[in-house]
């Protein structure tokens, strides 16, 4: 069982390192949740799977051969914490494809070094905002 | 001790509302805390006569053996004096000079802290807590120079002593670690000398400690930001950067004398060093024309001689260092606060347009001229008595006395000379021509300099005082064995005398002909070419630019050289270790027996993902990555952890319906093949050998035999100690429950953080009129049981979770899903007829309920989250059932948050 874990985790872990590296915003997020995959699988594994069945016990009883539980336990929160990475970074591939329309991870970089868009229309916006405040002042004047 | 330390501490918080409720006369007040520890230390003087020391201890780290240990011997007590008494005088003389500043509460704040932190690096007894003291004298020095930081030479003059001061600081650290492991002691009291001598580290203890100490007290060739850091207002040049703290490095120097004293190296070093800096300081001094730079370089002179007095380790020379250390600060420190008396007065401070002040100001002329003449070295002050030892110590050595003496006389004509610049100069002679109108300063600016300047004339008349009281006790902690201290004026015709004779007949002979000196002094071109703050300049600016250069090297904004870089050095850092460990390192295992549903879970997992690698359609890619997670929960059920296959699952189906979601609003993904041939083989490539490397260490993890038996001590106190029988739900409610507590706040901030990406505080749409995302009529009418079905199962398992597989998370995540349904099915608007509480408040009431479990084990007199059991009814209640709610709310209101801004379509 353990080494069949160790190489399952190292094949998900090396195809996820694949699709992180792509340019591709999709495939790196996609990378993101198969290398998380495989880091909890790891985790796992590395509690060993000696146990021949499930722990759980009663008021009276203890199973003779136990799994491991600990690991479990981590393994469980790490994979609900994952998961909100994971929407995260779908967040961002989200939010970069509706502020930016790209998807390529070096364009993004390139867009988020140079000044944002949007500034000058924010600029506009204050001018504008400024001559309404004007014009509602001298609506209230009158 | 420590409620003086604390007490100017606590005077600092206050000055800022004291200087704006009471303006300048919030200095009266503020000078009482200060001027109480000085009455309290003046008291003291007896027992510390008697030979005797006075400790008092707080723990700080005990962990770690560093106590906040504070120790009043002789020496501390001479510093500790002159830094409360003069302390004192300069708060005030700050309220009458600063009086229309703004920030002057600011000032005092800076000031007190300074006060404080000085203190506690003379008292510390700790080599940490003195370190710790040490460093927070840089920061008030930096704060204080930088005080008037709208100009640029201001705050230039700061971040170059807090540079020169702080690197100095660091080099500090590293000797007294070192001290500490090599004397077998962490107090200066407790310190092993014969360990430390014989240690192997000595000499690096040695430079260590020297830089530190140089680089405070301004030693050639750190001695550059001494007269810079004149910028700053002149009570702070006056207190730290001539009385007090460019002394640190003095004091330890003198503090380690005894330590470190013992080899011939040190002494030498010392006087090396000592001397150089004094003749450079007085050459520098003698070319100034502005009355605080002119000081400033004086000041440089006089460390430099302090220097060189402890490195002479004879008994005169240490005698001579306690007194000079005395004269000097009360003289400097007077005529600081003279000169910046003039300054405020006329307006200027250049010696040209200086003169004949003495009418106007007839008080500060008065302190002027007893520092002068302490300074000078002339009896009956006590600048001479210390000056007369000073020679009596270098004849003591022999023949580098000798060559020593010779350029002391002509460092001491100098400074000489320049105390008759200052004294007759300034307030003898013709009247000057002056910005402003000149006037007497107020009794806070006149008083400091002239109770200094007498102290000085006084201690020196009736030297028999300091003699038994002061100089002797100081004189013993500095030096090595006891020494008998006898202070005189007259001693007979001895050799010192004659020396003193021709210091004075040379340093008239400079005031004299000072305009030619001084061209004499100009023709050194080759001197003078060799800037110390150019070269400052230049070093830096070749830092910045390294740093620039490293920074782009690594900092180079590409996702993908980062992960290239990170994923090599972490496999070949994994590669190494398996090459040096061997074959070994995979044989002895104690595998499991393999199941089937195991290797089938494998497979799918890899198919999956491997699916996931190369397919372009987008719902291909959803359907492979889902896959890919199922094969992982079946791995995990065919491992015995039913609880992590369940949320596998839960999460799984999750992906599944979230990525769908943001997916349909992406353009086609390219192929893999466009990247171009040599970059993707690049890729396999690191993705080949990362993949290698993590197989390779968790091989060789299951080779090793698992250490300990945690696994079974959970198991056996899962019942007892947490009522459970489900030992994973048991670990994460009881046993790890604030672990627990702290990821349930990061799943809660991961959702925050994606809401607050998407659409900022509002809600984004689901669907253009909240319409159903499927229109299939058999969907609509079974979905709706079918998710009311899962909210309800959700709940059994969150019930039945300490038992049985279920628990919070589970519960939670079925939830979610079963909303999710609905919205599918129904669209938004009906989701949101269901969903009647907004999911961050669910979020909020699930960290609530979870802290509210931990309270109660405190109000119960017990630990943060202790698990506590009721039976009402015969139900199994408790905190960590409140607790797994807590979690239940979280996770399901997370998801919840998430899932309505990412199924948002942009309006």
């Amino acid at each position: 069982m353990e080494w069949l874990a160790a190489l399952t985790a190292g094949g998900l872990a090396g195809i996820g390192m694949w699709l992180l590296l792509d340019r591709n915003l999709i495939r790196v997020v996609l990378g993101v949740a198969i290398l998380g995959n495989a880091i909890n699988l790891g985790v796992l594994a590395s509690g060993r799977f000696a146990g021949s069945e499930a722990a759980f016990v009663t008021a009276t009883t203890v199973p003779a051969d136990p799994a491991n539980a600990l690991p479990q336990a981590l393994v469980l929160t790490a994979i609900v914490i994952g998961f909100g990475l994971f929407a995260f970074a779908l967040a961002v591939l989200k939010s970069v494809r509706e502020s930016h329309g790209v998807t390529t991870t070096d364009r993004v970089t390139e867009i988020t070094e140079e000044p944002a868009p949007d500034i000058e229309e924010v600029g506009l916006q204050i001018h504008q905002d400024d001559a309404d405040h004007h014009h509602d002042a001298e609506e209230v004047r009158q | 001790m420590l409620t003086a330390v604390f007490a100017i501490a606590f005077a600092a918080l206050l000055a800022p509302p004291l200087a704006r409720r009471f303006d300048d006369r919030a200095g009266w007040l503020l000078a009482a805390v200060p001027l109480m520890a000085f009455i309290w230390f003046v008291m003291q003087i007896p027992v510390i006569a008697r030979g005797e020391v006075v400790t008092a201890t707080l723990a700080w780290v005990p962990a770690l053996g560093i106590d906040v240990a504070f120790r009043l011997d002789g020496l501390s007590l001479l510093f500790a004096l002159l830094i409360s008494g003069i302390g004192a005088l300069i708060v005030l003389y700050a309220g009458a000079y600063l009086s229309d500043h703004h920030h002057l509460g600011r000032f005092y704040a800076y000031l007190l802290i300074f006060m404080m932190a000085m203190l506690g690096l003379v008292l510390a007894d700790d080599l940490i807590a003195m370190f710790v003291f040490w460093e927070l004298t840089s920061v008030a020095s930096f704060l204080l120079i930088s005080f008037q930081h709208e100009k640029a030479v201001s705050r230039r003059a700061a971040l170059q002593a807090l540079l020169i001061t702080g690197g100095g600081g660091l080099a500090l650290l590293a000797g007294l670690v070192l001290l500490g492991i090599a004397g077998e002691g962490w107090r200066f009291s407790e310190i092993d000398i014969d360990a430390v001598e014989a240690s192997a580290l000595y000499f690096g203890i040695m430079v260590l400690v020297l830089i530190g100490c140089f680089t405070k007290s301004a030693q050639v060739p750190f001695h550059l930001w001494l007269p810079n850091a004149m910028n700053a207002p002149t009570p702070v040049s006056a207190y730290l950067h001539s009385a007090t703290m460019v002394k640190a490095g003095v004091y330890l120097l003198a503090r380690l004398n005894p330590v470190m004293g013992g080899e011939q190296g040190w002494s030498d070093i010392l006087i090396a060093f000592g001397a150089t800096t004094a003749v450079v300081g007085a050459v520098l001094a003698i070319r100034q024309t502005d009355l605080k730079r002119l000081l400033a370089y004086t000041t440089v002179t006089v460390l430099g001689q302090l220097t060189m007095l402890i490195g002479t380790n004879t008994t005169y020379g240490l005698q001579a260092f306690v007194l000079y250390l005395l004269a000097h600060s009360l003289y400097k420190g007077a005529l600081f606060m003279a000169v910046g008396a003039v300054d405020h007065s006329t307006g200027t401070r250049e010696l040209s347009r200086l003169g004949g002040l003495l009418k106007i100001m007839p008080l500060t002329g008065a302190a002027v001229g007893l520092a002068a003449f302490s300074n000078a070295g002339l009896p009956p002050f006590f600048g001479f008595i210390a000056k007369e030892f000073a020679y009596a110590g270098l004849i003591q050595m022999g023949i580098t006395g000798w060559i020593v003496t010779i350029a002391m006389i002509v460092t001491n004509a100098l400074l000489l000379a320049a105390a008759g610049l200052v004294f007759i100069r300034t307030f003898l002679g013709p009247q000057g021509h002056y910005p402003r109108e000149p006037h007497e300063v107020s009794v806070p600016m006149w008083l400091g300099p002239m109770l200094l300047a007498v102290a000085g004339f006084l201690l020196g008349a009736w030297h028999h005082w300091p003699e038994t009281w002061l100089v002797n006790a100081a004189v013993q902690s500095v030096a090595r064995g006891d020494v008998d201290v006898k202070l005189y004026l007259w001693g007979g015709i001895t050799p010192a005398l004659i020396t003193s004779l021709i210091t004075v007949a040379l340093g008239v002979f400079f005031y004299r002909f000072r305009h030619q000196v001084r061209l004499q002094i100009a023709r050194w071109r080759v001197f003078w070419g060799v800037s110390g703050d150019l070269i400052w300049d230049r070093f830096l600016k070749r830092v910045f630019e390294f740093a620039a250069l490293t920074a782009s090297a690594f900092q180079h904004g590409s996702l993908r050289l980062h992960l290239t870089l990170l994923s090599l050095v972490l496999s070949s850092v994994v590669f190494i270790s398996l090459a040096i460990g061997g074959p070994a390192l995979f044989t002895g295992g104690d595998y499991a027996a393999l199941n089937t549903p195991a290797v089938i879970g494998s497979i799918l997992a890899l198919a999956g993902a491997s699916a996931a690698a190369v397919m372009r359609g987008r719902l291909a890619l959803v359907a492979a990555l889902g896959a890919s997670g199922l094969g992982l929960a079946l791995f995990f059920l065919a491992a015995n952890a039913p609880d992590v296959a369940t949320t596998q699952l839960m999460v799984e189906t999750l992906t599944v319906v979230f990525l769908a979601f943001v997916l349909r609003s992406m353009p086609a993904i390219p192929r893999v093949a466009d990247e171009g041939a040599i970059s993707r083989a690049a890729h396999i490539l690191i993705s080949v050998l990362f993949g290698l490397a993590v197989a390779g260490a968790l091989l060789v993890v299951a080779n090793v035999p698992l250490a300990g038996n945690i696994a079974d001590w959970y198991v056996q106190n899962s019942y007892p100690g947490g009522k459970g029988g489900n030992v994973v739900n048991v670990i994460l409610v009881d046993f790890r429950a604030f672990d627990t507590l702290g990821e349930i706040v990061v799943v809660a901030l991961a959702g925050l953080a994606a809401a607050s990406l998407l659409g900022g505080g509002q809600l984004a749409e689901m669907t253009r009129k909240g319409e159903p995302e499927f229109g299939s009529v058999l969907l609509r009418q079974a979905i709706r049981p079918l998710a009311g079905l899962l909210v309800l199962v959700s709940l059994v398992l969150l019930w039945r979770g300490h038992n049985l597989p279920g628990g919070g998370f589970i519960g939670g995540l079925v939830a979610a899903v079963g909303f999710i349904l609905v919205v599918l099915t129904f669209g938004n608007y009906q989701a949101r007829a269901l969903m009647w509480v907004r999911p961050t408040l669910l979020v909020g009431a699930g960290i609530g309920c979870a802290v509210l479990a931990g309270v109660i084990g405190l109000l119960g007199g017990h630990d943060f989250l202790k698990g506590l059991w009721f039976f009402p009814l015969g139900l199994p209640l408790g905190t960590p059932l409140l607790f797994d709610v807590g979690v239940f709310l979280t996770v399901f209101g997370s998801m919840m948050n998430m899932m309505q801004r990412l199924a948002g379509r942009p309006v």
